[in-house]
C-alpha cells in the first residue's frame, strides 16, 4: 500500500501563495495527497487542493484573492480609539470583513468539509481559552474566513459556537494534526515572517512583535514534532531574498516559483520515500 | 549532580517562587545555578544574591506596585499618532519608566551578576531579530530591566549594542538555558498568561493576543526541551484559585502558599532523584 501524505501549509500571509508551487509539483510528478491541512493564509490553498479545485483556476485567483482580502474600516477604526463609547468587543476589526466574506463565498461557494475530495483540516483559534481549534466540518468558506483572521486588521468571526481568531496564533504550522491523523509522509510548508529593519511606527512594532512570537511558536513546535514522532517531515521551507508585506501581491509570480523550487529541493527525497515499501508495524 | 531552578514569566505570580525557595531551604535543598525571565529575573536576583525569602518578599512588595505602570509617556502616546514628525522609533514604550528603573536601582544598586552566591542567568529577547539573549555578567539592574521591557509598556534596553525586550518574547520558561548550562536536575516554574473575562478595549484585545501566543509558545517550547532533554525536568505549575492581577502585590502571601504547595507536591520526587544521584554520582 502506498503511504498516506499529508500537506501541511502554515501561516504566512501573501508568502503563503508559495504552496502553489509545491502544488504544481505535486501536480506534474502525479502525486496525490490523501490529506491537506491549513493555517491562516495557508488555509485558502489547503482548501483549494482538497476541494479538487483546477491548479490553474487557483492560480489565476491568487492575486484578486490577496488584493482584496482587507477593506478600509472607519467604523472599526473609530471604535478601536473610542473603547467605551463607541463599544468594542473582539469582533471590531481596522477593517471591514464584509468583502473577505464575499471573497470567501466566491472561493469556496458553499462547498461543505465532507465534499472534500481529500479529508481538509483548517485550523484556528479559540479567542477565549486560545487553544487551537481544527475544524473539519460544516461550511469551508466559514472555516478558512475564520482562520485568516489577521489579529486586530480582521474581526473574529464566530463559528458554530465559538468566536474564532486566526490559525497563526495557536497553531502556525498544523504538522500536529497530520500525525494525529497517521499520515506517514507529511510535506510541511512553513513560513517565518521577517521582521522590519527599522520600527517607525507602532504598526511595526505591534507587525515586530507578532511576527517573533509566531516564529518562536512555529520553531518551536515544528522541533518538538519532528522529534516526537516517528514517520516523515518532510519541511518544504521556500527562501525568499526580499521581505514580502501583504501589499506585494506584484511578486506573487516571485513567490510561487520559490515555493516551486522549495518542493523540487525535497522531491528526490519524497520520491525514495514513495518507491520504498512503508514499513508495517 | 547539579539543580537549576528556573523561574518563568508571569508578573506578580512570579512571587510563587518565593513560596518554592522557602521550601527548598527548609528542607535544606541546595540550588546551584538560577535562571529569571521577566518577573522572574526579578525573584531569581534577589535568591542569587544570598537574600532571605521574607527580605526578597518584602522588596517585591514595595517594588511592583501600581505606580510604576501608572505615568504615560505622553510623548509616546503623540509619537504613535505622528510617527513621522515626531520621529518614531525602536525605543518607544507608552508608559514613563523612570519610577521602575529608580525602584529597581533602589533594589538591587550596582550589584553585578558576579556578586551573586549562586550563579544566576537572566533571559531577553534581541527586538531586531527575535532571538533568545541570555545575560550572565554586568549589572544586575540592567538586565533585569531589559528582561522586563514588555513590548508597548516599557521601552526596549540597549545592552552591548543590541535593544533588548522581554524575554517572554522568546521563551516564556526558559529551561534551554538550564540544559545548555549542563544541569542534571531542572525545577522549572511556569505560569500560564490569564485570559481577559471580557474584551471591551484595543489594550485588553492586545493583552489577549499576547497571552495566547506566549501560552501556546510555553507549551511549545516545554514539549520541545522536555523531549530533547534527557536529564530530569520538573514543571511546577501554581495554581490560583483566586485572580491574581498584574498588581496584586497584597496577595502575595496567598501566591507564595501556592507556589509551597505546588513544589511541596513534588518534593518527594526530587528528594529521591537527589538521593539516587548523589550515590551514583562520579560513576
Amino acid at each position: 500500500m502506498a503511504p498516506r501524505i499529508a500537506v501541511v501549509i502554515g501561516s504566512g500571509g501573501l508568502k503563503c501563495a508559495a504552496a502553489l508551487g509545491l502544488w504544481r509539483v505535486l501536480a506534474r510528478e502525479g502525486i496525490q495527497p490523501d490529506l491537506a491541512i491549513g493555517s491562516s493564509g495557508g488555509a485558502l490553498y489547503a482548501a483549494g487542493l482538497a476541494l479538487g479545485h483546477p491548479l490553474a483556476l487557483a492560480e489565476e485567483r491568487t492575486k484578486w484573492m490577496w488584493d482584496s482580502l482587507l477593506s478600509f474600516d472607519p467604523v472599526g477604526v473609530a471604535r478601536a480609539a473610542l473603547p467605551r463609547m463607541l463599544g468594542y468587543d473582539a469582533r471590531v476589526g481596522l477593517s471591514r470583513d464584509t468583502k473577505i466574506n464575499a471573497e470567501m463565498h466566491e472561493l469556496f461557494g458553499n462547498s461543505m468539509f465532507s465534499d472534500a475530495r481529500i479529508p481538509l483540516l483548517v485550523a484556528a483559534t479559540d479567542a477565549e481559552s486560545g487553544e487551537c481549534v481544527l475544524i473539519d466540518e460544516g461550511r469551508v468558506a466559514d472555516a478558512v474566513r475564520a482562520s485568516v483572521s489577521l489579529p486586530i486588521v480582521l474581526p473574529a468571526c464566530r463559528v458554530g459556537d465559538r468566536l474564532l481568531m486566526d490559525g497563526g496564533l495557536s497553531n502556525p504550522l498544523p504538522v500536529d494534526a497530520a500525525i494525529r491523523e497517521g499520515s506517514e509522509i507529511i510535506l510541511a510548508m512553513g513560513f517565518e515572517n521577517s521582521y522590519k529593519p527599522a520600527v517607525r511606527s507602532v504598526w511595526d512594532a505591534v507587525g515586530n512583535v507578532i511576527a517573533m512570537s509566531t516564529n518562536h511558536l512555529m520553531r518551536a513546535s515544528f522541533a518538538f514534532h519532528s522529534l516526537a514522532h516517528h514517520a516523515e517531515i518532510i519541511p518544504v521551507l521556500p527562501e525568499f531574498d526580499r521581505p514580502i508585506g501583504f501589499k506585494d501581491s506584484a511578486l506573487i509570480p516571485y513567490i510561487v516559483e520559490c515555493g516551486e523550487r522549495a518542493a523540487e529541493r525535497q522531491l528526490p527525497y519524497l520520491m525514495r520515500l514513495l518507491e520504498s515499501p512503508v514499513s508495517a508495524d | 549532580m547539579s539543580l537549576t531552578v528556573v523561574v518563568g514569566s508571569g508578573s506578580v505570580k512570579c512571587a510563587a517562587s518565593l513560596g518554592m525557595f522557602r521550601l527548598l531551604r527548609r528542607e535544606g535543598v541546595a540550588i546551584d545555578r538560577l535562571v529569571g525571565c521577566s518577573a522572574g529575573a526579578i525573584y531569581t536576583a534577589c535568591i542569587a544574591l544570598g537574600m532571605s525569602v521574607e527580605e526578597a518578599a518584602e522588596k517585591n512588595r514595595t517594588l511592583w506596585t501600581r505606580e510604576v505602570a501608572e505615568r504615560a509617556n505622553r510623548r509616546a502616546m503623540w509619537q504613535a499618532l505622528f510617527p513621522r514628525a515626531l520621529r518614531f522609533t525602536e525605543e518607544w514604550g507608552l508608559k514613563d519608566d523612570r519610577l521602575l528603573e529608580r525602584r529597581l536601582a533602589a533594589a538591587f544598586g550596582d550589584r553585578t551578576f558576579e556578586d551573586c552566591n549562586i550563579p544566576l542567568h537572566i533571559t531577553a529577547t534581541d527586538f531586531s531579530n527575535g532571538e533568545q539573549v541570555v545575560l550572565s555578567r554586568g549589572r544586575i539592574v540592567d538586565a533585569i530591566r531589559a528582561s522586563l521591557a514588555l513590548p508597548f509598556a516599557f521601552p526596549p534596553v540597549r545592552i552591548d549594542g543590541r535593544l533588548l525586550v522581554d524575554g517572554f518574547m522568546s521563551d516564556p520558561l526558559p529551561v534551554g538555558v538550564a540544559i545548555r548550562e549542563g544541569a542534571d536536575v531542572v525545577i522549572a516554574m511556569g505560569f500560564e498568561s490569564v485570559y481577559q473575562e471580557r474584551i471591551h478595549s484595543p489594550s485588553r484585545f492586545a493583552m489577549q493576543l499576547s497571552s495566547i501566543l506566549s501560552n501556546n509558545l510555553l507549551k511549545a517550547m516545554f514539549a520541545f526541551h522536555g523531549a530533547a532533554h534527557h536529564g530530569e525536568l520538573l514543571l511546577v505549575v501554581p495554581q490560583f484559585t483566586q485572580r491574581v492581577r498584574l498588581f496584586d502585590v497584597e496577595k502575595m502571601p496567598y501566591i507564595m502558599d501556592v507556589g509551597e504547595r505546588a513544589m511541596a507536591e513534588q518534593l518527594p520526587y526530587l528528594r529521591r532523584l537527589l538521593e539516587s544521584r548523589a550515590v551514583g554520582a562520579g560513576a
